[in-house]
């Protein structure tokens, strides 16, 4: 861990050039702004790779453009020189030593950072299922306090510091589960169960996306990512485990009709599980995926037609009387 | 020996197609044949470039609702595809066609007739694969369609057995044309052209083919597996039903990979000819630059795991495939500083085929590299599936295959017309191409690093996604503008070019030896060779060999290593056959997508045109000795 | 025979992902807004998705004896679109489909039963292996 820890201070510096060069790529999606241990360590690797490449670049254009400037010289000269290429054949020489050194630093360097993959110790690791569906996320925590398995959807909650070993398996074709600021991808296969393994070092909200083409709508399969340290997780986790709070109005009756074949509420009779589960689902930060902002307008407007918001969706428009889609949409945004 | 007009007038009687549109069906002369691919491929690179432009303004705008996300798919899946399968490959082996012959002053390829037939049925791929986009049956998961996204359950209708029958079209027109390729220069070489004296472009060619008729039955085998499973209901992917999805993945990228590298050998062909001419000097380290390709073309075969990092392999598996995948990076970087060597000791003329070679080693050499940077299993995992990779198979690709061969196109082009190509134009579209290519694809490589995800039909506002786009976008519509002119000027120089003569370059090889452009017949003689550089070493007069008969089709086959004289070869003729039989298999084939019975049905088809193919030329067979020459 | 095939490929394959107009339940079995979801492969497939969601393939699944097995092309009720789609939401005592899945899934849903018995059973039996680990109604086995 201090190891990491020191080597992540080192890399910061060097890491903050191209993070300025790219401006807005500290952002929530990107490999450039690393807030784990599994990041850090790809995002070293990366600034040792595009230094080195960079700097064999750089000699085969310098290479490139001495041969030219000479050669355009010598163009001037009638006839050819007798040739005497064993200087060329020492440089030959010497090019292939220089190339294999570079090949070499780099394959050790990919090889310390895929062990650094590892790193975390297993026993300790949180466990989370993520199954990929055609195009959302299905999210189970097991409890470390009951051992229960308490389900979710579309938002992956991690505690700070500590290692989470997660999961993926896929309900249909494949998927790949993406957090760039937190992990590498892992592809999620049917028939296959794969593991990835997150200790985050930095809290706050991260995005990712699933990262294998997935069908129509794999642009709109994007994931919430929340760290927080881990007394607010396990409060947070606490809540998710609960039952949905008793609802009043007509709202949760609807519900029940004609979203519950697909959604489960827990504590209400929909029990769905085609769809995501929507207990908590006014504590989310967004809707369908990453596609749509947690608001009441975006909410009215999934439930009306999702079809022209995420087209090829698997969620029908259910038709509801105006009336009958406010009850539900208030109904919805109180399931905290 | 100076042919008289009477053995020119034999030899063209023998060798000249017969006029008209049955001349246009039947012939055999591998200089039409490759045309006929040139210009199909080009294009067909067009419509693929017209996909591009159209995705890349997509993509200028976040949110963007012009084209939904079923259209999307299919353009990129249709581009990929097109590239892929239906230009890069068919250009290259177009270009064997039309130079090995020429290059090895030979009269024609080893098995004409096949010659046509892997043109007519490539020609049949193109129109499965482009009536089908006509009848909105577009192929929409990529050029790579995974199961089980395109198994029998999450992909109804035909459009995955298109796209997969596409391809079994286009890998049997490859390996044809690859047998072909070999067949032509391991037996076909000049008297006194042993392998060590063989220019390396045919090195290049010879690699590539063999490479193909190793890697194509895998790509072959795995789409046939696909087609059963959805039609036939067999299970090889079907997790549930004891298969493995990634069981598709493998099979594929075992031809995947080598396919990018029998896209890439062929280009360092063309980069080698060209370098040599230019630069006025025999090139540096042949040696090197051959057994170069000969490991390129043997590691190419165990690299195809890096395609497939992401899937949760076991980890000392991940690490064998890194440090086979950084290895290739060092024949290609000892050719580039053999053909950097050559220019450095040579006397430089920087013509635009020059022009494309500097354009190839800048772009090819940053594909090259971020390739290192994907090679890694640990950094793979941010970099693969993103804009990163998008931007490496780009500047590899065009920067390490179109690149020559538009400079290939430009060098070979008074042989083949007769005519030289603008210089001023030239240069203009090379600016254009190479200029708006790096502007498009550069901003690529940082999207990747900055988190945006390949193969999505937009993305959301607000993740710093939309400048680095909208330059991309601009670049490419500057490089289709440079790709605009470079064809002007190919079609105005047709007309309006400098006359050129035989050897407007001072090439090197033998392919300069014959009239510009080649008559029928491509030489009056079998020429000598005594040296790499026979056009340079043999002064005014090339050695040469008669006794090859006028009167009707003949070449000369040598041995393989020493290019020993055999024997004379009775070369097909003009032939209905390879028309025929494409359309009996391109009807199996196109059957074999709606029932399996068409297999069966199909093959009567198929054995009665083969029958008509093989059936004995009695006047060919004929033991009559022809008279000798002039 | 390409320009055939052309043609009929042309509603057979097409995947519009669009919302439609609202949708109403069928005018009897002449309906012409019928072969839009009858000829259609992707309605046709959604259907058999939503087949799965709402628990339907827990009676009448492959193995289904007598009216349950819808594979047989038995129909006790006719076999009409508009009488499968009644059957589907006014026949299934105690489900009320009519309420439980929107009008446009019942038309997807009813297109897909229909093209059930036009199918060999390994064909059937092999997209739903492919389907082995999506939900089915309120169970779910996980990942397969």
């Amino acid at each position: 861990m201090a190891w990491s820890a020191m080597k992540r201070r080192i890399a910061l510096v060097p890491g903050a050039v191209p993070a300025a060069l790219t401006g807005a790529c500290a952002g929530i999606q990107s490999p450039l702004a690393p807030a784990s241990d599994q990041a850090f360590a790809l995002h070293d690797l990366l600034i040792l790779m595009t230094a080195v490449c960079g700097l064999i670049y750089l000699l085969v254009i310098a290479g490139l453009v001495w041969s030219v400037l000479r050669a355009r010289q010598h163009a001037k000269r009638a006839a050819a020189a007798p040739v005497d290429d064993s200087a060329l054949d020492r440089s030959l020489i010497a090019s292939a030593v220089i190339i294999v050194t570079g090949l070499t630093v780099l394959i050790f360097g990919s090889f310390l950072a895929d062990r650094a993959l590892l790193a975390a110790r297993a026993e300790k690791a949180m466990m989370v299922r993520v199954t990929g569906h055609q195009w959302w996320w299905r999210i189970e925590y097991r409890n470390p306090a009951t051992g229960r398995w308490v389900e979710t959807a579309n938002e992956l909650h991690l505690p700070l510091g500590r290692t989470t070993r997660v999961e993926l398996a896929s309900n249909d074709v494949i998927h790949s589960f993406w957090v760039p600021n937190v992990s590498g991808k892992i592809d999620m296969i049917p028939g296959r169960r794969n593991m990835l393994d997150l200790t985050p070092r930095r809290s706050g909200w991260f995005r990712g996306a699933c990262a294998e083409f997935c069908g129509a709508q794999h642009a709109h399969m994007a994931l919430d990512v929340r760290v927080d340290d881990p007394v607010a997780f396990d409060a947070w986790l606490a809540g998710q485990a609960e039952a949905a709070r008793k609802a009043q109005g007509p709202g949760e009756a609807l519900f029940g009709l004609h979203c519950g074949s697909c959604h489960a509420v827990r504590g209400t009779p929909a029990n769905g599980r085609a769809g995501p589960d929507l207990t908590h689902f006014a504590a989310r930060r967004s809707i369908a995926a990453g596609t749509l902002p947690m608001t009441r307008g975006a909410l009215q407007g999934w439930i009306a037609q999702p079809q022209a918001l995420k087209p090829g969706t698997a969620m029908p428009a259910v038709p509801l009387r105006p009336a009958e889609a406010d009850a539900v949409a208030s109904y919805l945004a109180a399931l905290r | 020996m100076i042919p008289d007009r009477a053995h020119l007038d034999r030899l063209d009687r023998s060798w000249r197609d017969p006029p008209g549109f049955w001349g246009f069906l039947t012939t055999v002369d591998h200089k039409r044949i490759a045309a006929r691919y040139i210009v199909t491929a080009l294009f067909l690179m067009f419509l693929a470039g017209m996909l591009a432009l159209d995705m890349r303004w997509q993509l200028s705008v976040p949110e963007n609702t012009r084209m939904g996300p079923q259209l999307y798919n299919e353009s990129f899946s249709l581009h990929g595809s097109t590239m892929l399968f239906l230009v890069s490959v068919p250009l290259m082996e177009a270009m064997a066609f039309w130079l090995v012959p020429l290059m090895l002053g030979a009269r024609n390829m080893a098995f004409p007739r096949l010659g046509a037939f892997s043109f007519w049925l490539y020609f049949g791929g193109v129109l499965c694969l482009w009536i089908a986009h006509a009848a909105d049956i577009t192929p929409d998961l990529g050029w790579f369609e995974y199961p089980p996204l395109s198994g029998p359950a999450y992909s109804p209708g035909h459009r995955a057995d298109i796209w997969a029958q596409m391809i079994t079209f286009t890998e049997v027109a490859a390996l044809a044309a690859s047998v072909n390729v070999a067949a032509t220069i391991l037996k076909m070489r000049p008297p006194g052209m042993t392998l060590a004296r063989m220019p390396v472009f045919l090195w290049a060619m010879l690699i590539a083919s063999i490479m193909t008729i190793l890697s194509m039955p895998a790509v072959m085998l795995v789409t046939s597996m696909l087609i059963a499973d959805r039609l036939v209901s067999t299970h090889f992917f079907s997790p549930a039903g004891g298969g493995d999805a990634l069981l598709f993945q493998h099979l594929f990228w075992f031809f995947g990979h080598p396919e990018v590298y029998i896209i890439f050998v062929p280009a360092t062909g063309f980069v080698s000819s060209i370098v040599e001419t230019f630069s006025r000097r025999k090139l540096f380290g042949h040696s090197a630059i051959v057994l170069s390709m000969m490991s390129i073309g043997a590691l190419a075969f165990g690299l195809w795991v890096h395609h497939m990092f992401a899937v949760g392999l076991p980890r000392l598996g991940n690490d064998f495939y890194t440090a086979a995948s950084m290895a290739i990076a060092l024949p290609a970087g000892l050719q580039i500083f053999c053909w950097i060597a050559t220019v450095w000791s040579g006397r430089l003329r920087l013509a635009t085929p020059m022009l494309w070679v500097l354009g190839f080693v800048a772009t090819f050499v940053i594909g090259g590299l971020s390739g290192v940077m994907t090679a890694s299993a640990a950094l793979d995992l941010q970099l693969t599936d993103t804009y990163f990779v998008v931007a490496h198979l780009h500047y590899v690709l065009i920067g390490g295959a179109m690149f020559p061969l538009f400079g290939a196109f430009a060098y070979w082009y008074p042989k083949a017309t007769g005519r030289l190509m603008s210089e001023r134009w030239g240069s203009i579209a090379f600016i254009g191409i190479v200029g708006g290519f790096n502007l498009g694809f550069m901003p690529m490589h940082f999207l990747g690093l900055m988190g945006m995800p390949r193969r999505v039909y937009t993305y959301p506002p607000g993740m710093g996604w939309e400048t680095l786009n909208q330059i991309a976008t601009l670049g490419s519509a500057v490089a289709i503008l440079g790709g605009l002119v470079f064809v002007a000027n190919a079609l105005w120089s047709y007309r309006h070019g400098q006359p050129a003569g035989s050897d407007p370059w001072g090439g090197s090889t033998l392919e300069w030896a014959s009239p510009s452009p080649p008559p029928a017949f491509n030489i009056a003689y079998t020429p000598v060779v005594r040296s790499l550089t026979p056009m340079w070493d043999e002064g005014p007069g090339l050695p040469a060999m008669d006794g090859l008969g006028l009167d009707r089709r003949e070449v000369l086959i040598t041995s393989v290593t020493a290019a020993v004289p055999l024997y004379r070869q009775k070369s097909a003729g003009p032939s209905i056959w390879p028309l025929a039989s494409s359309l009996a298999v391109s009807a199996m084939f196109i059957g074999s997508i709606f029932t399996p019975w068409a297999i069966a049905i199909g093959a009567a088809p198929i054995a009665a045109t083969l029958t008509g193919w093989f059936w004995p030329d009695r006047p060919r067979a004929g033991s009559d000795a022809p008279s000798a020459g002039a | 025979m390409l320009i055939v095939l052309a043609l009929a490929g042309c509603s057979q394959e097409a995947r519009r992902l669009v919302p439609g107009p609202p949708q109403t339940a069928p005018n009897g079995n002449a309906d012409p807004r019928i072969p839009a979801y009858q000829e259609n492969l992707y309605q046709i497939s959604q259907g058999g998705r939503y087949f799965a969601w709402y628990g339907c393939s827990a009676c009448h699944g492959e193995d289904a004896a007598g009216p349950a097995n819808l594979a047989d092309g038995d129909w006790r009720h006719g076999g009409g679109f508009a009488n499968v789609f009644a059957v589907i939401g006014e026949r299934h005592a105690g489900q009320d489909y009519a309420a439980r899945t929107p009008v446009e899934q019942r038309w997807q849903l009813t297109a897909y039963v229909r093209d059930l018995s036009r199918h060999h059973a390994e064909k059937r039996r092999r997209i739903m292996l492919d389907q082995k680990a999506e939900p089915q109604g309120s169970a779910w086995l996980g990942p397969q």
